[in-house]
Protein backbone atom coordinates (compact mmCIF):
# COMPACT_ATOMS: atom_id res chain seq x y z
CA UNK A 1 0.00 0.00 0.00
CA UNK A 2 2.78 2.62 1.04
CA UNK A 3 4.79 1.67 -2.03
CA UNK A 4 1.95 2.21 -3.91
CA UNK A 5 1.64 5.77 -2.65
CA UNK A 6 5.26 6.61 -3.14
CA UNK A 7 5.23 5.36 -6.45
CA UNK A 8 1.94 7.95 -7.25
CA UNK A 9 3.50 10.70 -5.30
CA UNK A 10 6.85 10.14 -7.65
CA UNK A 11 4.44 10.36 -10.54
CA UNK A 12 2.94 13.04 -9.36
CA UNK A 13 5.95 15.57 -8.80
CA UNK A 14 7.52 14.24 -12.47
CA UNK A 15 3.98 15.33 -13.85
CA UNK A 16 5.06 18.52 -12.17
CA UNK A 17 7.65 19.35 -13.35
CA UNK A 18 7.09 18.51 -16.87
CA UNK A 19 4.09 20.56 -16.46
CA UNK A 20 6.10 23.14 -15.34
CA UNK A 21 8.72 22.91 -17.69
CA UNK A 22 6.39 23.16 -20.66
CA UNK A 23 4.35 26.26 -18.85
CA UNK A 24 8.06 28.11 -19.05
CA UNK A 25 9.26 26.78 -22.66
CA UNK A 26 5.69 28.26 -23.78
CA UNK A 27 5.93 31.63 -21.43
CA UNK A 28 9.41 31.96 -23.11
CA UNK A 29 8.24 31.42 -26.51
CA UNK A 30 5.15 33.77 -26.10
CA UNK A 31 7.84 36.47 -24.81
CA UNK A 32 10.17 35.69 -27.78
CA UNK A 33 7.56 36.40 -30.16
CA UNK A 34 6.24 39.51 -28.33
CA UNK A 35 9.80 40.81 -28.53
CA UNK A 36 10.64 39.78 -32.33
CA UNK A 37 7.48 41.66 -33.32
CA UNK A 38 8.14 44.76 -31.17
CA UNK A 39 11.61 44.86 -33.02
CA UNK A 40 10.35 44.40 -36.35
CA UNK A 41 8.24 47.54 -35.98
CA UNK A 42 11.03 49.44 -33.81
CA UNK A 43 12.19 52.39 -35.22
CA UNK A 44 15.93 52.58 -35.77
CA UNK A 45 18.52 52.07 -33.20
CA UNK A 46 19.63 56.08 -31.80
CA UNK A 47 22.94 55.84 -31.95
CA UNK A 48 26.00 58.67 -32.13
CA UNK A 49 24.40 60.56 -29.25
CA UNK A 50 27.89 62.35 -27.83
CA UNK A 51 26.87 66.02 -27.90
CA UNK A 52 28.57 67.43 -31.10
CA UNK A 53 28.27 70.00 -33.49
CA UNK A 54 29.05 69.99 -37.63
CA UNK A 55 32.07 72.06 -37.50
CA UNK A 56 32.64 71.48 -41.88
CA UNK A 57 30.35 70.07 -44.39
CA UNK A 58 31.22 69.78 -48.02
CA UNK A 59 29.54 66.75 -50.13
CA UNK A 60 30.22 63.61 -48.74
CA UNK A 61 32.41 65.00 -45.79
CA UNK A 62 31.48 65.93 -42.35
CA UNK A 63 33.62 67.04 -39.70
CA UNK A 64 32.41 67.01 -36.43
CA UNK A 65 33.56 68.64 -32.80
CA UNK A 66 32.41 67.04 -29.44
CA UNK A 67 31.68 68.65 -26.37
CA UNK A 68 34.51 68.85 -23.89
CA UNK A 69 33.11 67.14 -20.63
CA UNK A 70 35.96 68.06 -18.38
CA UNK A 71 37.72 71.07 -16.81
CA UNK A 72 40.41 71.10 -18.65
CA UNK A 73 41.69 69.28 -21.63
CA UNK A 74 44.94 68.08 -23.64
CA UNK A 75 46.67 70.55 -25.50
CA UNK A 76 46.53 68.61 -28.56
CA UNK A 77 43.26 67.71 -30.43
CA UNK A 78 42.71 64.58 -31.97
CA UNK A 79 41.01 64.20 -35.33
CA UNK A 80 39.68 60.73 -35.84
CA UNK A 81 39.45 59.51 -39.35
CA UNK A 82 36.74 57.27 -40.22
CA UNK A 83 37.24 54.66 -43.37
CA UNK A 84 35.42 55.26 -46.37
CA UNK A 85 33.09 52.52 -46.43
CA UNK A 86 31.19 53.44 -43.28
CA UNK A 87 29.98 55.96 -40.80
CA UNK A 88 31.76 56.91 -37.72
CA UNK A 89 29.16 55.99 -35.04
CA UNK A 90 30.72 52.69 -34.63
CA UNK A 91 32.72 55.13 -32.44
CA UNK A 92 29.74 56.35 -30.64
CA UNK A 93 27.07 53.68 -30.37
CA UNK A 94 25.56 54.47 -27.12
CA UNK A 95 26.29 56.25 -23.92
CA UNK A 96 28.39 54.40 -21.64
CA UNK A 97 29.42 52.07 -25.55
CA UNK A 98 31.24 54.63 -26.80
CA UNK A 99 35.03 54.83 -27.57
CA UNK A 100 34.33 58.59 -28.57
CA UNK A 101 32.54 59.23 -24.91
CA UNK A 102 35.22 57.34 -23.53
CA UNK A 103 37.82 59.80 -24.66
CA UNK A 104 35.96 62.92 -24.54
CA UNK A 105 35.38 61.98 -20.51
CA UNK A 106 39.10 61.23 -20.19
CA UNK A 107 40.38 64.98 -21.41
CA UNK A 108 40.69 64.76 -25.48
CA UNK A 109 39.65 67.15 -27.71
CA UNK A 110 38.08 65.41 -29.96
CA UNK A 111 36.79 65.94 -33.74
CA UNK A 112 35.97 63.58 -36.09
CA UNK A 113 35.93 63.24 -39.85
CA UNK A 114 32.68 61.08 -41.27
CA UNK A 115 31.00 60.32 -44.48
CA UNK A 116 28.22 60.61 -46.45
CA UNK A 117 27.19 59.15 -49.19
CA UNK A 118 28.88 60.40 -52.14
CA UNK A 119 26.77 61.12 -54.78
CA UNK A 120 26.99 60.31 -58.81
CA UNK A 121 28.65 63.99 -58.97
CA UNK A 122 31.57 62.72 -56.74
CA UNK A 123 32.43 60.03 -58.48
CA UNK A 124 35.60 61.28 -59.76
CA UNK A 125 36.89 61.24 -56.54
CA UNK A 126 40.44 59.93 -55.74
CA UNK A 127 42.82 59.92 -53.41
CA UNK A 128 44.26 63.17 -54.05
CA UNK A 129 40.94 64.57 -52.87
CA UNK A 130 40.74 62.68 -49.75
CA UNK A 131 44.56 63.10 -48.65
CA UNK A 132 45.54 66.10 -50.08
CA UNK A 133 41.80 68.26 -49.81
CA UNK A 134 39.66 66.73 -47.44
CA UNK A 135 42.04 65.68 -44.64
CA UNK A 136 44.25 69.15 -44.86
CA UNK A 137 41.19 71.33 -45.06
CA UNK A 138 39.82 69.78 -41.99
CA UNK A 139 42.74 70.24 -40.21
CA UNK A 140 42.61 73.65 -41.02
CA UNK A 141 39.24 74.08 -39.45
CA UNK A 142 40.33 71.55 -36.69
CA UNK A 143 43.00 74.21 -35.82
CA UNK A 144 41.16 77.30 -36.38
CA UNK A 145 38.64 76.03 -33.70
CA UNK A 146 40.78 74.72 -31.27
CA UNK A 147 43.44 77.49 -31.57
CA UNK A 148 46.18 74.94 -31.37
CA UNK A 149 48.85 73.82 -34.45
CA UNK A 150 49.67 70.79 -33.43
CA UNK A 151 46.79 67.60 -34.10
CA UNK A 152 47.06 63.82 -33.55
CA UNK A 153 45.29 61.76 -36.27
CA UNK A 154 43.70 58.28 -35.06
CA UNK A 155 43.08 56.63 -39.13
CA UNK A 156 40.18 53.71 -38.70
CA UNK A 157 41.40 51.16 -41.75
CA UNK A 158 40.92 52.66 -44.92
CA UNK A 159 40.97 56.27 -42.54
CA UNK A 160 44.61 54.97 -41.22
CA UNK A 161 45.49 54.56 -45.28
CA UNK A 162 44.36 57.68 -45.95
CA UNK A 163 46.27 59.10 -42.66
CA UNK A 164 49.52 57.28 -43.64
CA UNK A 165 48.90 58.72 -47.15
CA UNK A 166 48.56 62.27 -45.85
CA UNK A 167 51.42 61.89 -42.83
CA UNK A 168 53.50 60.63 -45.75
CA UNK A 169 53.11 63.94 -48.46
CA UNK A 170 52.93 66.59 -45.44
CA UNK A 171 55.99 65.84 -43.65
CA UNK A 172 56.39 69.35 -42.46
CA UNK A 173 53.60 69.20 -40.10
CA UNK A 174 51.26 69.96 -38.31
CA UNK A 175 50.59 66.18 -37.49
CA UNK A 176 52.02 65.27 -33.76
CA UNK A 177 51.06 61.89 -33.21
CA UNK A 178 49.78 59.37 -35.76
CA UNK A 179 47.34 56.11 -34.29
CA UNK A 180 46.57 53.24 -37.15
CA UNK A 181 43.38 51.37 -35.86
CA UNK A 182 43.44 47.93 -38.01
CA UNK A 183 45.51 49.56 -40.89
CA UNK A 184 46.59 47.78 -43.87
CA UNK A 185 49.94 48.35 -45.71
CA UNK A 186 50.94 44.98 -47.48
CA UNK A 187 47.60 45.03 -49.96
CA UNK A 188 49.00 41.65 -51.18
CA UNK A 189 48.01 39.53 -47.84
CA UNK A 190 44.46 40.68 -47.67
CA UNK A 191 43.18 37.27 -48.11
CA UNK A 192 39.37 36.90 -50.36
CA UNK A 193 39.42 40.18 -51.92
CA UNK A 194 42.91 39.07 -53.17
CA UNK A 195 41.68 36.50 -54.89
CA UNK A 196 38.82 38.05 -56.16
CA UNK A 197 40.58 41.26 -57.70
CA UNK A 198 43.18 39.58 -59.73
CA UNK A 199 43.73 41.47 -62.40
CA UNK A 200 43.03 38.83 -64.81
CA UNK A 201 39.68 38.34 -64.37
CA UNK A 202 38.52 41.83 -62.21
CA UNK A 203 37.79 44.37 -65.16
CA UNK A 204 37.75 47.01 -62.56
CA UNK A 205 37.93 49.66 -65.47
CA UNK A 206 34.70 48.20 -66.67
CA UNK A 207 32.85 47.95 -63.47
CA UNK A 208 33.79 51.89 -62.90
CA UNK A 209 32.67 52.97 -66.13
CA UNK A 210 29.62 51.73 -66.11
CA UNK A 211 28.95 52.20 -62.60
CA UNK A 212 30.30 55.54 -61.73
CA UNK A 213 29.24 54.73 -57.57
CA UNK A 214 29.92 51.42 -56.70
CA UNK A 215 26.81 50.92 -54.49
CA UNK A 216 26.20 50.35 -51.10
CA UNK A 217 25.12 47.13 -51.68
CA UNK A 218 28.21 45.84 -53.68
CA UNK A 219 30.64 46.51 -50.58
CA UNK A 220 28.36 45.37 -48.31
CA UNK A 221 28.37 42.48 -50.46
CA UNK A 222 32.25 42.06 -50.41
CA UNK A 223 32.36 42.31 -46.68
CA UNK A 224 29.61 39.58 -46.22
CA UNK A 225 30.88 37.13 -48.35
CA UNK A 226 34.29 36.62 -46.25
CA UNK A 227 31.96 35.91 -43.49
CA UNK A 228 28.84 34.07 -45.24
CA UNK A 229 27.51 32.59 -42.22
CA UNK A 230 27.99 35.75 -39.90
CA UNK A 231 23.79 36.91 -40.63
CA UNK A 232 22.33 34.00 -39.75
CA UNK A 233 24.40 33.01 -36.98
CA UNK A 234 23.51 36.75 -35.67
CA UNK A 235 20.40 36.43 -36.10
CA UNK A 236 20.00 32.96 -34.42
CA UNK A 237 22.33 33.84 -31.49
CA UNK A 238 19.65 37.51 -31.11
CA UNK A 239 16.77 34.71 -31.33
CA UNK A 240 18.67 33.34 -27.90
CA UNK A 241 19.18 36.24 -25.78
CA UNK A 242 15.98 38.48 -27.25
CA UNK A 243 15.09 38.81 -24.01
CA UNK A 244 18.49 40.52 -22.67
CA UNK A 245 17.78 44.15 -23.40
CA UNK A 246 21.83 45.01 -23.07
CA UNK A 247 22.17 42.41 -25.86
CA UNK A 248 19.28 43.39 -28.32
CA UNK A 249 20.59 47.36 -27.90
CA UNK A 250 24.02 46.49 -28.96
CA UNK A 251 22.85 44.31 -31.71
CA UNK A 252 20.35 46.59 -33.30
CA UNK A 253 23.48 49.55 -33.13
CA UNK A 254 25.95 47.41 -34.89
CA UNK A 255 23.13 45.89 -37.27
CA UNK A 256 22.46 49.48 -38.28
CA UNK A 257 25.67 50.46 -38.79
CA UNK A 258 26.58 47.02 -41.07
CA UNK A 259 23.62 48.24 -42.65
CA UNK A 260 24.25 52.23 -43.64
CA UNK A 261 27.70 50.66 -45.38
CA UNK A 262 28.43 53.67 -47.64
CA UNK A 263 28.51 53.76 -51.27
CA UNK A 264 32.21 54.17 -53.14
CA UNK A 265 33.07 56.95 -55.44
CA UNK A 266 34.03 55.22 -58.33
CA UNK A 267 37.28 56.80 -59.23
CA UNK A 268 38.58 56.60 -55.60
CA UNK A 269 37.41 52.31 -56.28
CA UNK A 270 39.41 52.66 -59.39
CA UNK A 271 42.48 54.20 -57.99
CA UNK A 272 42.80 51.95 -55.11
CA UNK A 273 42.16 48.59 -56.64
CA UNK A 274 45.00 50.04 -59.35
CA UNK A 275 47.19 51.19 -56.79
CA UNK A 276 46.89 49.40 -54.01
CA UNK A 277 46.16 46.16 -54.38
CA UNK A 278 47.53 45.22 -57.68
CA UNK A 279 49.94 47.53 -57.40
CA UNK A 280 50.50 47.30 -53.51
CA UNK A 281 52.30 50.71 -53.96
CA UNK A 282 52.13 52.04 -50.58
CA UNK A 283 54.03 48.65 -49.14
CA UNK A 284 56.79 48.95 -51.83
CA UNK A 285 57.12 53.07 -51.51
CA UNK A 286 55.79 53.84 -55.02
CA UNK A 287 52.43 55.35 -54.42
CA UNK A 288 52.13 58.93 -56.07
CA UNK A 289 48.91 61.13 -54.53
CA UNK A 290 48.61 64.38 -56.85
CA UNK A 291 52.60 64.07 -57.84
CA UNK A 292 53.73 63.67 -54.42
CA UNK A 293 55.27 60.19 -53.22
CA UNK A 294 53.58 58.80 -50.13
CA UNK A 295 56.87 56.60 -49.27
CA UNK A 296 56.02 55.70 -45.48
CA UNK A 297 59.76 55.58 -44.94
CA UNK A 298 59.00 59.54 -44.50
CA UNK A 299 56.25 59.30 -41.78
CA UNK A 300 58.43 60.57 -38.75
CA UNK A 301 56.08 61.43 -36.08
CA UNK A 302 55.20 59.12 -32.87
CA UNK A 303 52.93 56.29 -34.58
CA UNK A 304 50.99 53.66 -32.86
CA UNK A 305 49.36 50.49 -34.50
CA UNK A 306 46.73 48.93 -32.88
CA UNK A 307 45.77 45.64 -34.57
CA UNK A 308 43.43 43.01 -34.36
CA UNK A 309 44.45 38.92 -33.69
CA UNK A 310 41.38 37.83 -35.65
CA UNK A 311 40.50 40.09 -38.11
CA UNK A 312 39.66 39.12 -41.57
CA UNK A 313 39.03 42.41 -43.33
CA UNK A 314 42.74 43.89 -42.50
CA UNK A 315 44.46 40.04 -41.55
CA UNK A 316 47.49 40.33 -39.59
CA UNK A 317 49.64 39.61 -42.25
CA UNK A 318 48.78 42.76 -44.28
CA UNK A 319 49.14 45.03 -40.79
CA UNK A 320 52.33 43.88 -39.72
CA UNK A 321 54.88 45.48 -41.83
CA UNK A 322 53.46 49.17 -40.51
CA UNK A 323 56.10 49.91 -37.97
CA UNK A 324 59.10 48.57 -40.26
CA UNK A 325 57.67 50.58 -43.13
CA UNK A 326 57.79 54.35 -41.31
CA UNK A 327 60.35 56.44 -40.07
CA UNK A 328 59.31 57.09 -36.67
CA UNK A 329 61.60 56.43 -33.54
CA UNK A 330 58.59 56.75 -31.90
CA UNK A 331 56.24 53.43 -32.81
CA UNK A 332 55.08 50.96 -31.07
CA UNK A 333 52.16 48.30 -32.06
CA UNK A 334 49.53 46.55 -30.18
CA UNK A 335 48.02 43.09 -31.02
CA UNK A 336 44.68 42.35 -28.91
CA UNK A 337 42.26 39.99 -29.54
CA UNK A 338 39.18 40.17 -31.46
CA UNK A 339 38.53 41.15 -34.87
CA UNK A 340 37.91 44.27 -37.40
CA UNK A 341 34.83 46.02 -35.43
CA UNK A 342 35.19 43.99 -32.30
CA UNK A 343 38.71 45.87 -31.32
CA UNK A 344 37.57 49.20 -31.81
CA UNK A 345 33.68 48.72 -30.30
CA UNK A 346 31.82 46.51 -28.00
CA UNK A 347 32.56 45.43 -24.47
CA UNK A 348 35.44 44.05 -25.59
CA UNK A 349 37.28 47.28 -26.81
CA UNK A 350 36.24 49.23 -23.66
CA UNK A 351 38.39 46.87 -21.93
CA UNK A 352 41.05 45.99 -23.88
CA UNK A 353 41.70 48.80 -26.21
CA UNK A 354 40.36 52.21 -25.14
CA UNK A 355 42.50 52.53 -22.18
CA UNK A 356 45.48 51.44 -24.10
CA UNK A 357 44.81 54.52 -26.67
CA UNK A 358 44.41 56.49 -23.47
CA UNK A 359 47.43 55.48 -22.31
CA UNK A 360 49.82 55.63 -25.61
CA UNK A 361 48.10 59.15 -26.85
CA UNK A 362 47.54 61.26 -23.14
CA UNK A 363 51.43 61.39 -23.03
CA UNK A 364 51.76 62.64 -26.17
CA UNK A 365 49.60 65.17 -25.91
CA UNK A 366 50.32 67.70 -23.40
CA UNK B 1 10.28 56.49 -27.08
CA UNK B 2 10.21 53.73 -29.71
CA UNK B 3 8.09 50.55 -29.65
CA UNK B 4 10.87 48.11 -28.93
CA UNK B 5 11.96 50.32 -25.29
CA UNK B 6 8.10 50.29 -24.73
CA UNK B 7 8.14 46.74 -24.85
CA UNK B 8 11.47 46.29 -23.38
CA UNK B 9 10.05 47.98 -20.45
CA UNK B 10 7.06 46.50 -19.73
CA UNK B 11 8.90 42.94 -20.18
CA UNK B 12 11.41 43.84 -17.67
CA UNK B 13 9.31 42.59 -14.87
CA UNK B 14 8.48 39.33 -16.49
CA UNK B 15 12.39 38.87 -17.53
CA UNK B 16 13.29 39.35 -14.22
CA UNK B 17 10.54 36.36 -12.92
CA UNK B 18 12.27 34.19 -15.96
CA UNK B 19 15.95 34.92 -15.00
CA UNK B 20 15.14 33.16 -11.57
CA UNK B 21 14.54 29.81 -13.24
CA UNK B 22 17.37 30.34 -15.55
CA UNK B 23 20.19 27.86 -14.93
CA UNK B 24 18.70 25.19 -16.33
CA UNK B 25 18.14 27.59 -19.36
CA UNK B 26 21.33 29.51 -19.17
CA UNK B 27 23.37 25.57 -19.74
CA UNK B 28 20.60 25.13 -22.52
CA UNK B 29 21.48 28.63 -23.74
CA UNK B 30 25.39 27.74 -23.53
CA UNK B 31 25.07 24.92 -25.62
CA UNK B 32 22.65 26.63 -28.55
CA UNK B 33 25.28 29.39 -28.54
CA UNK B 34 28.57 26.77 -28.83
CA UNK B 35 26.49 25.11 -31.56
CA UNK B 36 25.63 28.31 -33.78
CA UNK B 37 29.48 29.13 -32.86
CA UNK B 38 30.58 25.59 -34.29
CA UNK B 39 28.30 25.81 -36.87
CA UNK B 40 29.46 29.39 -38.11
CA UNK B 41 33.24 29.00 -37.83
CA UNK B 42 33.06 25.43 -39.90
CA UNK B 43 30.43 26.98 -42.65
CA UNK B 44 32.74 29.81 -42.96
CA UNK B 45 36.36 27.93 -43.19
CA UNK B 46 34.12 25.74 -46.06
CA UNK B 47 33.31 29.02 -47.73
CA UNK B 48 36.05 30.44 -47.51
CA UNK B 49 38.22 27.56 -48.92
CA UNK B 50 36.02 27.54 -51.79
CA UNK B 51 35.72 31.33 -52.56
CA UNK B 52 39.09 31.10 -52.59
CA UNK B 53 39.96 29.22 -55.52
CA UNK B 54 41.12 30.80 -58.61
CA UNK B 55 38.05 29.27 -60.44
CA UNK B 56 35.89 30.75 -57.89
CA UNK B 57 36.93 34.65 -58.81
CA UNK B 58 37.15 33.98 -62.64
CA UNK B 59 33.57 32.75 -62.30
CA UNK B 60 32.16 35.50 -59.95
CA UNK B 61 33.96 38.04 -61.76
CA UNK B 62 32.53 36.49 -65.98
CA UNK B 63 29.03 36.86 -63.74
CA UNK B 64 29.64 40.30 -62.46
CA UNK B 65 30.84 41.54 -66.15
CA UNK B 66 27.63 39.85 -67.58
CA UNK B 67 25.47 41.85 -65.13
CA UNK B 68 27.16 44.94 -66.10
CA UNK B 69 27.08 44.61 -69.95
CA UNK B 70 23.39 44.08 -69.57
CA UNK B 71 23.12 47.39 -67.21
CA UNK B 72 25.21 49.39 -70.03
CA UNK B 73 22.85 48.14 -72.98
CA UNK B 74 20.05 48.87 -70.84
CA UNK B 75 21.72 52.34 -69.74
CA UNK B 76 22.40 53.22 -73.17
CA UNK B 77 18.85 52.35 -74.60
CA UNK B 78 17.17 54.20 -72.03
CA UNK B 79 19.36 57.39 -72.93
CA UNK B 80 19.03 57.08 -76.77
CA UNK B 81 15.12 56.92 -75.71
CA UNK B 82 15.71 59.95 -73.59
CA UNK B 83 16.98 61.87 -76.22
CA UNK B 84 14.47 61.03 -78.83
CA UNK B 85 11.97 62.38 -76.13
CA UNK B 86 13.97 65.81 -75.76
CA UNK B 87 14.42 64.85 -72.05
CA UNK B 88 17.20 64.88 -70.10
CA UNK B 89 19.45 61.86 -69.39
CA UNK B 90 20.51 61.18 -66.20
CA UNK B 91 24.45 62.24 -67.29
CA UNK B 92 22.67 65.33 -67.73
CA UNK B 93 21.49 65.67 -64.60
CA UNK B 94 24.71 64.50 -62.82
CA UNK B 95 26.14 67.51 -64.99
CA UNK B 96 23.90 70.18 -63.67
CA UNK B 97 24.46 68.81 -60.02
CA UNK B 98 27.86 69.05 -60.61
CA UNK B 99 27.45 72.71 -61.68
CA UNK B 100 25.22 73.44 -58.87
CA UNK B 101 27.65 72.00 -56.39
CA UNK B 102 30.76 74.20 -57.96
CA UNK B 103 28.54 77.21 -57.45
CA UNK B 104 27.34 75.87 -53.79
CA UNK B 105 31.68 75.68 -52.84
CA UNK B 106 31.99 79.22 -54.18
CA UNK B 107 29.09 80.58 -52.44
CA UNK B 108 30.58 78.85 -49.18
CA UNK B 109 34.30 80.14 -49.82
CA UNK B 110 32.81 83.72 -50.42
CA UNK B 111 30.43 83.17 -47.07
CA UNK B 112 34.06 82.32 -44.77
CA UNK B 113 35.25 85.35 -46.18
CA UNK B 114 33.17 87.35 -45.06
CA UNK B 115 32.54 85.67 -41.96
CA UNK B 116 36.16 85.93 -41.32
CA UNK B 117 35.55 89.84 -41.18
CA UNK B 118 32.61 89.58 -38.93
CA UNK B 119 33.25 86.74 -36.36
CA UNK B 120 31.22 86.84 -33.20
CA UNK B 121 32.83 85.93 -30.11
CA UNK B 122 32.55 81.89 -28.93
CA UNK B 123 29.37 81.91 -27.46
CA UNK B 124 30.63 78.90 -24.93
CA UNK B 125 33.66 78.64 -22.71
CA UNK B 126 36.07 76.36 -24.02
CA UNK B 127 37.76 74.31 -21.42
CA UNK B 128 42.01 74.94 -20.36
CA UNK B 129 44.25 73.16 -22.68
CA UNK B 130 46.29 72.48 -20.20
CA UNK B 131 45.35 68.63 -18.58
CA UNK B 132 48.67 66.61 -18.55
CA UNK B 133 48.52 62.72 -17.34
CA UNK B 134 49.93 63.57 -14.45
CA UNK B 135 47.41 65.87 -13.55
CA UNK B 136 44.70 62.82 -13.94
CA UNK B 137 46.30 60.25 -11.78
CA UNK B 138 47.05 63.23 -8.97
CA UNK B 139 43.46 64.53 -9.01
CA UNK B 140 42.44 60.36 -8.89
CA UNK B 141 44.31 59.40 -5.87
CA UNK B 142 43.10 62.24 -3.93
CA UNK B 143 39.66 61.84 -4.59
CA UNK B 144 39.47 58.11 -4.66
CA UNK B 145 42.56 55.77 -4.48
CA UNK B 146 40.67 52.65 -6.35
CA UNK B 147 39.28 55.12 -9.11
CA UNK B 148 42.26 54.74 -11.21
CA UNK B 149 42.03 51.41 -12.01
CA UNK B 150 38.22 51.51 -13.14
CA UNK B 151 36.89 52.25 -16.27
CA UNK B 152 33.41 53.33 -16.01
CA UNK B 153 32.65 53.00 -19.36
CA UNK B 154 33.69 49.80 -19.75
CA UNK B 155 32.12 48.42 -16.74
CA UNK B 156 28.80 49.36 -18.78
CA UNK B 157 29.36 48.16 -21.90
CA UNK B 158 28.09 45.18 -21.69
CA UNK B 159 26.43 42.67 -24.59
CA UNK B 160 27.66 40.91 -27.42
CA UNK B 161 30.94 40.73 -29.00
CA UNK B 162 30.50 37.70 -31.55
CA UNK B 163 28.85 38.01 -34.54
CA UNK B 164 29.50 41.86 -34.23
CA UNK B 165 32.61 41.76 -37.18
CA UNK B 166 31.27 42.64 -40.66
Amino acid sequence: MSDNNQQSGGLEAQLAEAQAGVRSFVEQAVARGQKGLALANASPQPVGLTSKEVLYARGTLRLYHYAAQTDDVYRVPVLLVMATTNRAFIFDLAPGRSMIEYMVQQGFDMYVIDWEAPTMAERGLTLKDYTQDFIPTCIEKVQEDSGEEDISIVGYCMGGVLSLIYAATHIEGPLKNLVCLTTPVDFHQTGLPQVWNDPRYFDVDYLVDTVGILSAESVTQMFEMQRPAQRLAGQLRLWDQILDDDYVDNYRAFNRWGEETLPLAGEYVRETTKELNWGNKLYTGELMVDGHNANLASVTVPLLSVVAEHDHLAPRDSTKPLLDLVGSEDKAEILLKGGHVSLIAGPNAAKRMWPRLNEWLSVRSV
Amino acid sequence: MSDSEKGGKSEKSNQSQKRDRRPANNAVSAAFSELVTQWERNFDALANQFMGTETYSQAMNDMQKAQLGMQRNFADFMSRQLETMSMPTREDVVQLTELVRQLDRRMERIEEKLALNDRPARKTKRPARTRTPQSVSAAVSIDDPGAKEQNPVAQKAEGPTRGTDK
